[in-house]
C-alpha cells in the first residue's frame, strides 16, 4: 500500500482510535492498522506536528510493552528521541521501557536504546548511559557493534558531563594501545579520544606516538572506507615524526589512498600528505605528480563536490609560492552547464594558476567568456583580465591591455563598464604605459552607467585631464546630475572638480568647482558628503587669504587634494600563520571561506603544526627532486621494504637510524632552544621517551 | 558531523528529519535555510548560526545542518560525501533511477532506518549498498502504476527514456542470459513507440508521465530480477536471525565489504568495461576543446564463498602512465598490490635491460580483490585523448546553406565513423539545433519539409527545436592518411559516411500576398490541407517564452553506443577466479561498451 495517505496532518485522538483497536481482538487486520497508525505518527513528526502527537504518549507506551516488533520498536524509540527534546518530563515515564530494551539480547536493540538514552537532554538518561556504557566495558565479551556505539556515545556524552568522560578515557587509550579489539573499534576509540581532546579548549592536543601511528597506518587495508579517512583525519597533526626517515614511511604507507573512489578518503590523505611534507628533507618529484594526479581525479565529481575540491585547490595553491602541484589549466576552464559557485570558483584558479607561460591560453579562455551571453560571467572574467593585469609583471600586462581594447570594440555596454573600472587599476599601476588608450577609453563616457564603472571614468579623465582636450565637456556629463549619483560618484565628482580648479584655475573651472561646493553644502542632504564639501572650501579659501597671511601654501593645497597615488598592488597572499592553520583543515568548512577557524567558529582551537626538530621553517625552500635521485637515507629503506613485509621494514627503518651516528641528537638539542616560538615540552617529552625506548626493540 | 539531516521536497517541505544532536526545534531551523537558500545558491549556506550543507539530485534536497557552537570545525568533506553517498544508497534501495517525492514519503521509515544505519551519532560508519542491503531487510514500497502513455512521450523524453531502458537492459542481460527474449519484446515496444512519436508538441505536461514510465520500467526490471540471484538461491533466506547474526560481524571484519557463507549455484562473474567519451569541438575553428575518455569497469558478482580475483588490464601491464595515475580504485582492491608493481616499475627503469626481472613483473602486475557481493565499481579512470586522435564519430561536413531565390534553405550535415570496421554502433542520434535558425530566417512551416537520408530517420522536434536523426546501427570505418584520395570513394559509402539533408521553406511575402489575393478574389475554397498544421503549433509552442540562445542551441551533440570495442584501446587480458575452499568453477563474462558521455558535441 502506498504510505502517502499516511503523510497528512492527524489529530491525536484519530490516530487514538485506530490504536485503540488492538484491544478487542488480535486479528491481523488489527495488526496492520496499528503499524499504520504508528507510520502517521512518525509521519507527523516529520511534519512537525509536534503538539498533537505529544498526547499520544501514553498510548506510545502501551505498545511498547507488548509489541517485539523491531519496527515498532523503532518508532518508539524515534518517537522518544523527538519528543525528549520537547517534553523531557514526560520521557522519563519511557525509561525503564528503554532500560529494558537495552537489557535484551538482541543487539539492534541495544544500539537503539543506547541512542535514545543519549539523545535525550535529562539527567536521567545520561546518568543510565553512563551506566549502560560502564557495564558494557566491564562485559567479558562485549557485542562489537554495541561497543562502538558506546564509544561513540561517549562523545556526545562529554558535553554533559566531561568529568566522568575522562575517567573512562584510560579505557579508550587502552583499547588503542593494545590494538586487541576489532579494528572497527580501535578507530571509535581513537576518533572519541581525538574528538575530546579538540573540543576543550583546556586540554591539549591529541598526539599519538610514532609507534600507534605506524600501526594505526597498517591498519589502514582492514578498515572500511569512512573509517580509513577518519584515521588519516586524526594522524593528521597527532602525529609528530621526529626523523625524515619517519616522514618517508609515514607518506609511502598513505600513499596508495590517493587512488580510492571516495573522494573523502582521497582528500584526507592528501590533508595528511601535506601536512607531513612539513616535516620531510626534500620532495620526490613522483610524490608531488601524484597529488597533482589525484587533485585532477577530484575533479571529475558532481558539482557539490567539485565545488570542495576546487576550494581547496585554491588554498593549495596559494600555500606555496612555487605551487606544490602540477595543474593544467585546461581542467579549469569553465562549460556552459557549470553552476554559477563553480564558474567563479574555476575563474579564481585560472586567475591564481596565471603566470608568463599560461597567460596567452588563460587570456584567450577568458576573452571568450567575455562575450559569453551570461552577463554575469563575461563581466566577472573582464575583472579577473584586469586583476591578472594588475598581477602579473610588466611583459604580461600589455597582453592583458590588448585583450581588453579588444573587447571594448565588441561595445557591449556591461563589458565596456568592466573594462572601464578594470582599466583604472591598470592606469593606477603603470600610469604612464597606457596613456595612448585613454582618448579610446573616453570614447564610452557616455555609456557608463553603473557606480563603479563611473566612478573609475571620473578618475581617468580627471587623471588624465592633460591629454584630454575636452575633459570639461566630458566631466560635465556626470557633474550636471550631481545629486541624482551615489554617494560615492558623488564624492568623486566633487574631489575631480576641486583637482581641476587646482590644476588650470580658470574663470571656467573655478565656476564649475563653486557651484559644486555651493551645491553640496546646500542641497546635499548627505553629512558626509556635506562636511566634505565644507573641508574643501575651506581648504581653498585658507590658500587664498594665505597670500597675506602665508597659512597654506598654493603648493600644500595640491600636495593634499591633487597628490601622488601609491602604486597599487594585487596582494593575493594570506598571512602565513593563517595558511600554516588553513593547510591542516583541508576539506573542512574552513577551507571554503579561506578564513582562520577563529574567525568563523570562536569556540574553536586552532590547530597548530606541532614543534618537531625536523620541522620545515621555510617551505618555499623545500627542493623537489627526480624520483632518479633519493635520498640517501630513504633509498635503501626502500629496497627494503619491497622484500620484507611493511611490519618488518617498520623495525629496519628504526635500525636505520639507529646506526646513525650521535651527531644528530646533537644537531636537535641545538635546534630545539632556537626553533619554535613556543616549544610546549610537555607535548614533545613522551615521544621522545617512548622513541628511546622503541629503539631498543630490535634487540630485544 | 551534522546536528539533524532533512530530505526536502523541490518546495523545500521536509519529507524526512533527523534530529542527531537533539535540536529543540527543527522546523525554526528549515525555515532559515528557506531564507537563504535560492536555486544557485552554493552547496554551503550560512544564515542563523546554521550552516546548511546541501545537494540537490533529482527532485530533492539532502540537506545537512550544523550549527556553529556544534563540533570544533566542521569536516565538510565528510558530509558532502556522505550526502552522496546516501543518495546513490537510496536510488540502489529503491532500484530506481530518479528518486521522487513520493516515493521518499511511501518509505520514511526505511529512511529513517537506513539513516541510523548508516550514522552513529552522526558519524559515518557505512554506506555500502550491499552490505546494508542484508542488514535492512525491509521491503521497499513502490507504487504500483499500469500506464499506457506511448503515444504521448514526446520526443526528446521518450529518446532519453529509451537511452535509459536500453541502459537497463544492458545491465540486465549481463546478469541474465535467459531473459533475453523477454528484452527483445521490450525493445522491439521502444522502437515502435519512437515511430509513433514523429511529431510532439506538449512536452511539459509529460514529465509525470516520464517520471510514471521510469518506475514502470524499473517495476518491470524487478519483475525481471525478482529472482535475482541472491533471493533465489541463498538456501538461508528466510532464516532471519541466523543470518543477520551473521551479516552483523562483517562490518567489523577486516573484509568489511564481503560476508560469509554466499552461495550461487552458478557462480558467475561479469564485467563490463564502459567508456564513455567526452568530447567538444568547435567546428568553425577547428579548435578541440575537449577529448577525454572516461572510463569505468563495472562489476558484478555472483561468487560463492569467498573468491580472490585476479585481473589483468593490458593498461597496467604496459604501464600505461597515464592510465596509473588517473585511476580510482574500489576499497576492495589491495591499493598496495598496485603500487608495489609501480615501485618495482621504477626499479626497473633503473636496472635496466635485465632479462629476468620482467617475468617477475608480469607476475605483479595485476589487479587483486576479493569482490563484494552483487554489483560494484571496480575502478574508475579518466583518460585524456591526444588532439590528433580522431573522434570516434566524426562530424565531417554542417552546413546552413539558404537558397534564398528558390526560398529555401537546406542543413546538410554528414558524419563519419572512425574505429574498426568489426564493430558497429548499437545506437546512434545526431541532435541539430534548429533554434538560430529559426531565429535568423523566417520559416515557412505550412509548407513541407523535406529530409534526405542515405541511412536513418530524421525526426523534427517542433517544441524543443530541433532535428534528430536516428542512424542507429553504423559501420567502423578506418581513415586511412596515406591514401587520402581512394577515400574519396569510401566517402559515398552508407555503412561509413553517413549525410543528411534537411530543407526548410523560407517565408515568401510575395507569395503569400498573392495568394492571400487570390483567396479574396476567388471563389474556390481553400486548398484542403491534410496533417497538422506545423506552423500553428509552433507558435502556440513558443509563443510563451521569449528566444534565448542558450549556449546548447549552438552544439550539434551526437548520442551513440559503440559495442565490443573500447576508445582507449583497454582489454583485459585474463580474469581468474580462485576460491581455495570451494573450488567450483566459475563463469568470468567480460563485455567492452563505448558510449558518448552527456557532452560529445561540435559548436557549429
Amino acid at each position: 500500500m502506498s504510505d502517502q495517505r499516511v503523510f497528512a496532518r492527524y489529530k491525536a485522538n484519530e490516530i487514538v482510535t485506530d490504536l485503540q483497536h488492538f484491544g478487542v481482538k488480535k486479528f491481523k487486520s488489527n495488526t496492520t492498522r496499528r503499524k499504520n497508525a504508528l507510520r502517521k505518527i512518525i509521519a507527523n513528526l516529520m511534519l512537525g506536528n509536534y503538539g498533537e502527537m505529544s498526547l499520544l504518549f501514553s498510548e506510545l507506551l502501551k505498545f511498547w510493552q507488548i509489541e517485539d516488533d523491531l519496527e515498532v520498536k523503532r518508532i518508539c524509540h524515534e518517537y522518544i528521541r523527538v519528543m525528549g527534546v520537547l517534553k523531557p518530563q514526560q520521557a522519563k515515564e519511557a525509561l525503564p521501557f528503554i532500560m529494558d530494551d537495552f537489557k535484551s539480547r538482541d543487539e539492534k536493540l541495544q544500539m537503539m536504546a543506547l541512542r535514545t538514552l543519549v539523545l535525550v537532554p535529562l539527567n536521567e538518561f545520561s546518568e543510565q548511559a553512563f551506566d549502560c556504557i560502564i557495564s558494557l566495558v566491564n562485559h567479558k565479551s562485549p557485542p562489537e557493534e554495541v561497543t562502538r556505539t558506546a564509544i561513540y556515545a561517549l562523545l556526545d556524552l562529554d558535553e554533559i558531563d566531561h568529568e566522568r568522560v575522562l575517567g573512562l578515557s584510560s579505557i579508550l587509550h587502552d583499547i588503542v594501545r593494545l590494538q586487541s579489539s576489532p579494528p572497527e573499534v580501535t578507530v571509535a576509540a581513537l576518533h572519541t579520544l581525538y574528538s575530546i581532546h579538540e573540543k576543550n579548549s583546556n586540554m591539549e592536543s591529541f598526539r599519538l606516538s610514532l609507534d600507534l601511528a605506524f600501526n594505526m597506518l597498517e591498519l589502514l587495508p582492514e578498515l572500511n572506507e569512512w573509517n580509513k579517512a577518519t584515521v588519516l583525519e586524526i594522524l593528521t597533526t597527532s602525529v609528530v615524526p621526529q626523523h625524515y626517515l619517519d616522514t618517508h614511511e609515514m607518506i609511502e604507507l598513505a600513499l596508495p589512498y590517493l587512488q580510492q573512489v571516495n573522494t573523502y578518503v582521497v582528500l584526507n590523505t592528501l590533508k595528511f600528505i601535506v601536512y607531513l611534507l612539513n616535516y620531510i628533507d626534500v620532495i620526490k618529484e613522483s610524490l608531488a605528480e601524484k597529488l597533482s594526479n589525484s587533485v585532477i581525479a577530484l575533479l571529475d565529481k558532481p558539482p557539490e563536490l567539485q565545488f570542495l575540491v576546487l576550494r581547496n585547490v585554491i588554498l593549495l595553491l596559494l600555500s606555496r609560492e612555487s605551487s606544490l602541484l602540477k595543474l593544467d589549466i585546461s581542467y579549469f576552464f569553465i562549460e556552459y552547464n557549470d553552476p554559477i559557485y563553480i564558474k567563479d570558483t574555476k575563474l579564481e584558479c585560472l586567475y591564481l594558476l596565471a603566470d608568463k607561460e599560461t597567460l596567452p591560453r588563460i587570456l584567450e579562455e577568458l576573452e571568450q567568456y567575455a562575450t559569453d551571453i551570461d552577463i554575469q560571467m563575461s563581466r566577472k572574467s573582464v575583472r579577473a583580465i584586469g586583476n591578472l593585469a594588475v598581477k602579473l609583471d610588466e611583459n604580461s600586462v600589455n597582453d592583458c591591455v590588448a585583450v581588453l581594447l579588444d573587447l571594448l570594440e565588441f561595445g557591449v555596454d556591461y563589458v565596456v563598464q568592466e573594462i572601464i573600472s578594470v582599466f583604472r587599476n591598470i592606469l593606477r599601476k603603470y600610469p604612464s604605459n597606457f596613456k595612448g588608450n585613454v582618448k579610446e577609453l573616453v570614447k564610452h563616457t557616455e555609456v557608463v552607467q553603473e557606480p563603479e564603472s563611473k566612478n573609475a571614468m571620473i578618475w581617468i579623465i580627471t587623471q588624465y585631464s592633460d591629454i584630454i582636450p575636452n575633459y570639461l565637456d566630458l566631466f560635465r556629463i556626470f557633474s550636471s546630475n550631481m545629486f541624482c549619483e551615489t554617494l560615492e560618484v558623488q564624492f568623486s565628482i566633487l574631489n575631480s572638480a576641486i583637482k581641476f580648479f587646482i590644476r588650470y584655475p580658470t574663470q571656467e573651472t573655478e565656476e564649475l568647482c563653486m557651484d559644486l561646493l555651493k551645491g553640496c553644502t546646500d542641497q546635499g542632504n548627505n553629512p558626509d558628503l556635506r562636511d566634505k564639501a565644507f573641508m574643501y572650501w575651506r581648504l581653498l579659501s585658507l590658500t587664498k587669504t594665505s597670500r597675506i597671511s602665508n597659512a597654506l601654501t598654493f603648493e600644500a593645497l595640491k600636495s593634499v587634494v591633487d597628490g601622488e597615488l601609491p602604486l597599487i598592488e594585487m596582494n593575493t597572499k594570506l598571512d602565513p600563520t593563517v595558511l600554516e592553520e588553513l593547510e591542516l583543515n583541508i576539506g573542512t568548512i574552513v577551507s571554503i571561506y579561506l578564513k582562520p577557524v577563529s574567525h568563523i567558529f570562536r569556540l574553536n582551537k586552532t590547530k597548530l603544526l606541532p614543534p618537531s626538530p625536523i620541522l620545515n621553517s621555510n617551505k618555499d625552500q623545500l627542493p623537489i627532486v627526480c624520483s632518479s635521485f633519493s635520498p640517501t637515507e630513504g633509498s635503501r629503506n626502500r629496497q627494503n621494504s619491497e622484500t620484507q613485509s611493511s611490519t618488518k621494514s617498520r623495525k629496519t627503518a628504526m635500525m636505520d637510524d639507529y646506526d646513525k651516528p650521535a651527531e644528530k641528537i646533537n644537531q636537535l638539542k641545538g635546534k630545539r632552544k632556537s626553533s619554535s616560538n613556543n616549544p610546549s615540552k610537555l607535548s614533545r617529552k613522551p615521544s621522545t621517551l617512548l622513541r628511546k625506548l622503541s629503539m631498543k626493540r630490535p634487540f630485544s | 558531523m551534522s546536528s539533524s539531516l532533512f530530505i526536502l521536497d523541490e518546495d523545500l517541505e521536509p519529507l524526512v528529519s533527523k534530529n542527531i544532536r537533539a535540536l529543540p526545534n527543527l522546523s525554526s531551523v528549515l525555515s532559515s535555510f528557506k531564507q537563504c537558500y535560492h536555486d544557485s545558491s552554493p552547496p554551503i549556506l550560512f544564515q542563523n548560526d546554521w550552516f546548511f550543507i546541501h545537494l540537490k539530485r533529482d527532485y530533492l534536497h539532502f540537506v545537512s545542518v550544523i550549527h556553529t557552537t556544534d563540533k570544533p570545525n566542521i569536516d565538510l568533506m565528510t558530509i558532502l560525501a556522505f550526502l552522496e553517498q546516501f543518495y546513490h544508497l537510496l536510488q540502489k534501495y529503491f532500484e530506481i533511477e530518479v528518486l521522487t517525492k513520493n516515493v521518499i514519503l511511501d518509505n520514511v521509515l526505511l529512511v529513517l532506518e537506513l539513516m541510523d544505519e548508516c550514522m552513529d551519532f552522526g558519524i559515518v560508519q557505512v554506506t555500502d549498498p550491499s552490505i546494508i542491503k542484508d542488514y535492512i531487510r525491509v521491503k521497499v514500497n513502490l507504487p504500483e502504476v499500469v500506464v499506457d502513455n506511448h503515444e504521448w512521450s514526446s520526443d526528446g523524453e521518450s529518446s532519453s527514456c529509451n537511452s535509459r531502458s536500453s541502459e537497463n537492459e544492458y545491465s540486465r542481460k549481463s546478469s541474465k542470459k535467459k531473459k533475453k527474449k523477454k528484452k527483445k519484446g521490450c525493445k522491439g515496444k521502444g522502437t515502435g513507440r519512437s515511430k509513433i512519436k514523429s511529431i510532439m508538441i506538449n512536452n511539459k505536461e509529460n514529465k509525470g508521465v516520464n517520471v510514471m514510465e521510469t518506475v514502470k520500467e524499473t517495476l518491470r526490471n524487478k519483475s525481471d530480477t525478482g529472482k535475482e540471484p541472491l533471493d533465489e538461491e541463498l538456501p538461508n533466506d528466510g532464516n532471519d536471525l541466523y543470518f543477520n547474526g551473521d551479516i552483523a560481524k562483517t562490518i567489523i571484519m577486516p573484509i568489511s565489504w564481503r560476508t560469509k557463507g554466499i552461495h550461487y549455484a552458478k557462480n558467475e562473474f561479469f564485467l563490463d568495461v564502459i567508456e564513455r567519451v567526452q568530447y567538444l569541438m568547435d567546428f568553425e575553428k577547428g579548435i578541440i576543446r575537449k577529448n577525454l575518455i572516461h572510463g569505468e569497469i563495472f562489476c558484478r558478482s555472483y561468487l560463492s564463498g569467498m573468491p580472490k580475483l585476479k585481473i589483468s588490464i593490458n593498461k597496467i601491464l604496459n604501464r600505461d602512465p597515464q592510465f596509473m595515475s588517473n585511476s580510482n580504485f574500489h576499497q576492495c582492491v589491495s591499493l598496495d598490490s598496485i603500487n608495489t608493481m609501480e615501485r618495482e616499475d621504477e626499479d626497473e627503469d633503473e636496472e635496466a635491460n635485465s632479462a629476468d626481472s620482467q617475468v617477475a613483473a608480469t607476475k605483479a602486475r595485476e589487479i587483486e580483490f576479493v569482490p563484494p557481493d552483487g554489483e560494484f565499481v571496480l575502478c574508475q579512470y579518466e583518460l585524456k585523448r591526444h588532439v590528433k586522435d580522431a573522434p570516434m564519430i566524426k562530424l565531417k561536413e554542417f552546413e546552413i546553406k539558404p537558397k534564398l531565390k528558390k526560398f529555401k534553405i537546406q542543413i546538410i550535415t554528414k558524419i563519419q565513423t572512425n574505429f574498426k570496421p568489426t564493430n558497429s554502433t548499437s545506437k546512434l542520434n545526431v541532435k541539430i539545433p534548429l533554434a538560430k535558425l529559426f531565429r535568423d530566417y523566417k520559416i515557412d512551416l505550412s509548407k513541407q519539409i523535406r529530409f534526405k537520408a542515405n541511412i536513418g530517420k530524421v525526426v523534427f522536434n517542433l517544441s524543443d527545436d530541433f532535428l534528430l536523426w536516428e542512424i542507429q546501427t553504423m559501420k567502423g570505418h578506418r581513415n586511412n592518411n596515406n591514401n587520402n584520395n581512394n577515400n574519396s570513394s569510401q566517402e559515398d559509402d552508407p555503412d561509413t559516411c553517413a549525410s543528411m539533408v534537411a530543407e526548410f521553406s523560407i517565408f515568401n511575402q510575395e507569395e503569400y500576398d498573392r495568394l492571400q489575393e487570390e483567396l479574396k478574389t476567388s471563389m474556390n475554397p481553400p486548398p484542403l490541407r491534410t496533417g497538422p498544421k506545423l506552423e500553428e503549433l509552433y507558435r502556440q509552442v513558443h509563443d510563451k517564452h521569449a528566444a534565448h540562445v542558450t549556449p546548447q542551441d549552438k552544439l550539434v551533440a551526437i548520442e551513440f553506443e559503440i559495442p565490443y570495442c573500447t576508445c582507449s584501446g583497454l582489454k583485459v587480458e585474463y580474469l581468474k577466479v580462485e576460491e581455495p575452499q570451494l573450488q567450483y568453477q566459475s563463469f568470468p563474462w567480460v563485455r567492452y561498451k563505448t558510449i558518448s558521455d552527456e557532452e560529445y558535441a561540435y559548436i557549429v
